[in-house]
């Protein structure tokens, strides 16, 4: 082994070009893994409590959801009564509407009938355009 | 301009590179600051089965904004994690909404709950003065529409 030390050709320096590289990296890494839970949804505004009006009956659509998910249609001031299927909503609200733009859809659901037929006529309501949407329970 | 250094151009002593060293603090103050910004909501995932509805909005509304009601498929209320009475509902959302007066409130209710359920909780919002409010839907895609 010679005497003289081997002069050390590693440098001791942590190398700091790569640095950034690396901080970019986890910072695009963490922008791109994460996942913002959007919120979607039917809003809707509710009456102020107390503050329900009385409107003429000649403006209101009845839209009966029963339990099966049928829904019933009538006229506020006709006895009339059609039975349809909760797709054919949003037809007969655009003509109504074309009559009437006054018109309020009234959903009146049955107690024991599931949300979701509730949504879909909701859902036929909103497609339709209708601004003046009221929600009720049948018995109440 | 009269030429100055007896014509010779002067030799710039400014480098061209752009200073590198910097760039891993300037990164790391971005990645640190994300991370101190990024607020988590805490809150348990209900299992519940969402309902569909093609007329779903994306809800322009500031998370903060943003109060969640679940209703699993047993009919049990939750707010905030905690199991709320149907009774109890008005009075666990009067002081949120009393705090911020531009709450909406965020229906999460299972398909199959009967809509009593829903008209209580309706009710009871109501009751709470908040208004406003939105039926939390999945965007339902038909692949075929009828037309009439």
């Amino acid at each position: 082994m010679p005497i003289l030390q081997r002069k050390q050709r590693v440098s001791d320096d942590i190398p700091t070009a790569s640095m950034a590289d690396i901080a970019f990296l986890l910072l695009v890494f963490f922008l791109t893994t994460t996942v913002f839970n959007e919120e979607k949804g039917l809003p809707i505004v509710l009456p102020e409590e107390k503050e329900e009006q009385e409107v003429s009956p000649k403006n209101i659509l009845f839209l009966i959801v029963r339990a099966d998910g049928s829904v019933v249609v009538r006229r506020g001031e006709s006895e009339q009564e059609q039975i349809v299927a909760y797709r054919q909503v949003e037809g007969i609200l655009r003509q109504e509407l074309a009559a009437n733009e006054n018109l309020i859809a009234a959903i009146k659901t049955e107690p024991s009938a599931a949300y979701r037929h509730m949504i879909n006529v909701l859902d036929e309501v909103k497609k339709a355009g209708a601004e003046r949407i009221s929600l009720q329970m049948v018995g109440e | 301009m009269a030429v100055r250094s007896g014509g010779f151009k002067r030799r710039s002593g400014t480098s061209s590179d752009i200073p590198s060293s910097s760039m891993a603090d300037i990164a790391f103050l971005l990645l640190i600051f994300f991370m101190v910004t990024t607020v988590f909501r805490r809150e348990k995932k209900r299992d519940i089965d969402w309902v569909n509805a093609e007329a779903t909005k994306k809800i322009d509304e500031k998370r903060k904004n943003i109060l969640h009601l679940w209703l699993d498929p047993a009919g049990q209320v939750w707010i905030n994690d905690q199991s709320v009475a149907d009774d109890d509902i008005a009075q666990v959302v009067r002081p949120i909404y009393a705090d911020n007066r531009e709450l909406v409130i965020a229906v999460r209710g299972d398909r199959d709950v009967p809509y009593s359920k829903i008209n209580t909780i309706t009710k009871q919002l109501q009751a709470a003065g908040a208004v406003r409010v939105t039926f939390a839907t999945r965007l339902e895609q038909r692949v075929t529409r009828p037309r009439r």
